[in-house]
């Protein structure tokens, strides 16, 4: 009856779960990090449902559903209820269920099903069966979303207690399409990287004019990738390496990022899905904080001090503390959006307060400067899109930081960081990573609709040149850029005393719907893993967006 | 009722692995929830709940993958599951569609299934399913993200079908050595399996050659309601009120379910007499409720004079590929195997 299949499944794909031993088996969020183990019926006597006794079961966790091989019984007692329930709920209609409630982080299986069966209350001759036990929380969407998170954090921080720093990580790839020519182009890219790590120089010098000819003969997205890693390959090379970001100070990057905003939809999907969280996390406060690790233009808050304003009952006092570097003009940027800002909360009815802090670095701000007002008083929202990879520049800037984080006693924290894993300490590796990476961001620019030559697209690709300059050229304290991966930040964030807050299904349409609005907006696609929101170009994911709270134990 | 429901659950329950049921009932009442009377389908929903996994041009297990979009005028992708190479752990971006190097292999056009409404090439339930292929097979598959119902109805799924077979036959790095031709068989489950048969009726049409067809608990249907369908109906898993609302969802507007996309031998079908149709491995899961249509499928083939293998799994129910843990997955990946090897 048990077939030896040891050579078959050789080659088999196991995406989530780890080659852990026995009892100790875990899964990893999806996209995967690290290699992974099919568990085969028989081999090693193992059970067929799962890794044993508290791990989980790692067949369920290669599709992506995080089931402890102990909990398997109960899952399926529970989904039988819900199938009575469901079926006898028929007359009334179970659409309540698809159309209001919010869903959250599919992959653990047992609290979404046990979220269901506390949204359907059992009709009254149910109540008799012994099957159907009452529900532990409420039935309303809002209570439930808070206890049910925190069953869901628990089972969120154990996994990532574990949680390391893999070497092996997961590299997705969407090729358009490509002509002979354009393989010679990537080939020759490469090679000129390989060159580069081994200190060629010459042959790398080489390459590097070599490149500027082939992608000349290139179109569109692939010309223009091609183009800006030649030209950072090349600093590189020459050791011209451009100081603090900026190739061309004259064009300041915020007006570049403006630019990039208008273009494609990334930074809007960004402020969106933080707001959501924000939104729910202020919900019933009468005073509000916002703290932005990265003011810029403040393009995010007018969006959320509207929906603030619509709030029924009224809106909430709100503060917003803005950070943000110092200008080259020695100008306060920050009080010139902190103003702007004012004058809309005038218009709307909010009742607003800003102040702004110059910084070099988030390293260097204390928590007892920000005027922070006790939890009683006031609901604070630490808020950072594309800010925090800059600190681990620096050894221990970024634990620094989340310490600050966590004396300011947030409701929430909401984080976006670019899907990436720019960080890592080979040259040719990080290159690689970078050109799949950009090159997508790139494709999904060309793609936009947007017609060509426009200065909102050449804006929007010097914004993205300036980050492939540094990704590539750079080292030590001047390379920034330094992307990794939501799973890196879920494993940092948890070891740091953060647990997650699930973004659901109601922030994944709105925030579905918005992309819908982008001409080329079919390409871009809004992806839900492991509570966390990320927005993609098709299938590769591109930008990520998750949520904190301090842990049960802070 | 709710006595007879109990029944019919316990019975389910019996007859596979306990994670398989639960995975495959988190599917059918997740799949409730989406399906709404009125014909429409709760999408954004459906792509919140949907498990997905990225290409991985890191190779894992000795598989690695990566996407390509084939089409940029319809967007349409496929994932393409290779074998790693044997001198670059990791191949580079230019190396991944390096000219194949082995003198045969076999190169799997792969369609996923989900009732034509469900389910993505990058659902993780089928890039599992896709890399075990490729271990198991020695093939490169190339899995299809064809456009889904009721967005797009018929014939759409067979447009993006029949675009990814073009496209696959006219790639040179596909070549097997032996005679530099590309050796294509398509495959599919339930929806998948459906597009399997109308693409392949396509290219022997214009004359593509497709070496074989793989067909897992293909779905087609008629008007008429078979013995299968009335005892099984709601027994394992699926019920005929879904079946019903995907054909509807799925065939043109006002059709009904003796359209030849449905029911390709009925009343309404085309004689497969004298066409050069590719040899058929059909796979039949004897816990389906519209088995009946499935056989009849596989004596539709025989009569019509064309090579039929029928492999009829009496205990299995749907899903039952999706995990290793049972008797017939390993059953139908043996045969798979040597059906697309050349001495099988």
């Amino acid at each position: 009856m048990k077939r030896d299949h040891g050579d078959t499944c050789n080659g088999a794909y196991g995406g989530g779960g780890s080659g852990a031993p026995k009892g100790e088996s875990l899964s990893s969020s999806i996209p995967a990090s690290g290699k992974a183990k099919m568990v085969m019926w028989g081999e090693d006597g193992q059970d067929p449902c799962g890794g044993g006794g508290g791990g989980m079961d790692e067949l369920l966790a290669a599709l992506g559903y995080k089931v402890r091989s102990s909990d398997m019984a109960d899952v399926a007692q529970k989904l039988e209820q819900l199938e009575m329930v469901m079926g006898t709920a028929q007359e009334d209609g179970i659409s309540h269920l698809s159309y209001d409630t919010v869903h959250y982080n599919p992959s653990d299986l047992s609290s979404w099903v046990q979220s269901m069966l506390s949204e359907l209350n059992p009709p009254p001759q149910q109540l008799a069966h012994p099957v159907l036990a009452p529900a532990e929380s409420s039935s309303t969407v809002t209570q439930h979303h808070h206890s049910h998170t925190g069953s869901q954090s628990q089972t969120q921080t154990q996994s990532q207690v574990i949680f390391n720093d893999d070497s092996e990580s997961t590299r997705p790839v969407v090729l358009v399409d490509m002509q002979e020519a354009g393989v010679r182009l990537v080939h020759t890219l490469m090679a000129c990287a390989e060159a580069v790590q081994q200190e060629n120089l010459k042959l790398a010098d080489a390459l590097v004019k070599h490149i500027g000819l082939l992608a000349v003969s290139q179109n569109g997205a692939m010309r223009k990738v091609a183009t800006y890693f030649a030209e950072a390959l090349a600093r590189r090379i020459y050791r011209i390496y451009p100081h603090d970001g900026g190739l061309d100070s004259s064009c300041s990057n915020d007006i570049l990022q403006m630019h990039f905003y208008e273009t494609c939809p990334y930074l809007k999907f960004a402020h969106f899905t933080a707001n959501q969280a924000i939104l729910e996390a202020f919900a019933n406060a009468s005073r509000v904080h916002v703290i932005d690790f990265g003011l810029k233009q403040g393009m995010q808050w007018p969006a959320l001090m509207q929906a603030l304003a619509l709030r029924p009952g009224g809106p909430p006092a709100f503060r917003l503390t803005g950070i943000g570097p110092p200008q080259p003009d020695n100008t306060d940027a920050l009080q010139r959006v902190g103003w702007k800002l004012a004058q809309l909360a005038d218009t709307i009815g909010v009742e607003f307060e800003f102040r702004g802090f110059v910084a070099n670095s988030l390293a260097d701000l204390e928590p007892a400067m920000l005027d922070i007002r006790p939890p009683e008083v006031e609901t604070v929202a630490v808020n950072s899109v594309f800010e925090l990879h800059r600190l681990l520049t620096r050894s221990g800037a970024i634990d620094k930081v989340l310490s600050s984080i966590k004396a300011m006693r947030p409701k929430i924290v909401t984080m976006v960081e670019q899907e990436a894993d720019h960080n890592g300490p080979v040259f040719v590796d990080r290159f690689t990573e970078a050109l799949h990476y950009y090159s997508s961001l790139f494709d999904s620019l060309e793609g936009s609709g947007v017609t060509s030559p426009s200065q909102d697209l050449v804006m929007s690709e010097m914004y993205l040149g300036r980050q492939i300059c540094n990704v590539v050229a750079c080292e030590g304290p001047d390379r920034v850029e330094r992307h990794e991966t939501l799973a890196q930040w879920q494993a940092r964030m948890g070891s740091a005393g953060f647990d997650p807050v699930h973004l659901g299904s109601n922030a994944f349409k709105q925030a579905s719907m918005l992309l819908a609005l982008f001409a080329g907006g079919e390409g871009y696609r809004v992806e839900e893993n492991n509570g966390c929101l990320m927005l993609g170009w098709h299938t590769r994911p591109l930008i990520a967006t998750s949520a904190w709270q301090l842990a049960a134990t802070q | 009722m709710a006595g007879s429901n109990e029944v019919n659950l316990s019975e389910s329950k019996m007859v596979v692995p306990l994670n398989m049921w639960v995975l495959i009932s988190n599917f059918k009442l997740k799949y409730n929830l989406l399906r709404r009377p009125d014909g429409t389908f709760n999408r954004h929903l459906a792509e919140f709940l949907d498990r997905k996994v990225p290409a991985n041009a890191n190779p894992v297990d000795g598989i690695f993958s990566f996407d390509v979009i084939i089409d940029r005028a319809t967007n349409l992708l496929c994932r393409i599951y290779r074998p790693a190479f044997t001198e670059e752990p990791q191949p580079s971006l230019s190396d991944l569609e390096k000219p194949v190097d082995a003198e045969f292999v076999p190169v799997i056009v792969f369609f996923h299934g989900g009732s034509f409404a469900h389910s993505s090439t990058n659902s993780a339930i089928y890039d599992t399913l896709c890399r075990r292929l490729v271990g198991i097979c020695k093939a490169i598959v190339v899995s299809v993200n064809y456009r889904r119902a009721p967005e797009n109805r018929c014939p759409c799924a067979y447009d993006d079908g029949w675009s990814a077979l073009k496209w696959v036959s006219s790639r040179s790095w596909l070549q097997s050595k032996i005679d530099s031709k590309v050796h294509i068989f398509l495959a599919g489950d339930s929806s998948g399996g459906n597009i399997v048969h109308s693409v392949a009726l396509r290219a022997a049409e214009a004359e593509i050659e497709v070496s074989g067809n793989i067909l897992l608990n293909p779905m087609f249907s008629g008007e008429e309601r078979t013995e299968s369908e009335k005892k099984l109906d709601g027994k394992y898993f699926v019920g005929l009120r879904d079946r019903d609302w995907y054909w509807r969802a799925f065939l043109p507007e006002g059709e009904n379910r003796d359209h030849p996309a449905c029911n390709p031998f009925g009343p309404r079908g085309k004689s497969l007499e004298g066409i050069k149709f590719p040899k058929s491995l059909v796979v039949v899961a004897g816990l389906d409720l519209i088995q009946d249509w499935q056989l009849a499928y596989a004596k539709g083939l025989e009569k019509a004079g064309q090579k039929v293998k029928l492999l009829f799994l009496e205990q299995a129910t749907i899903g039952f590929y999706l995990l290793p843990n049972n008797d017939h997955f390993y059953t139908v990946m043996d045969e798979i195997s040597s059906f697309v090897n050349p001495d099988g």
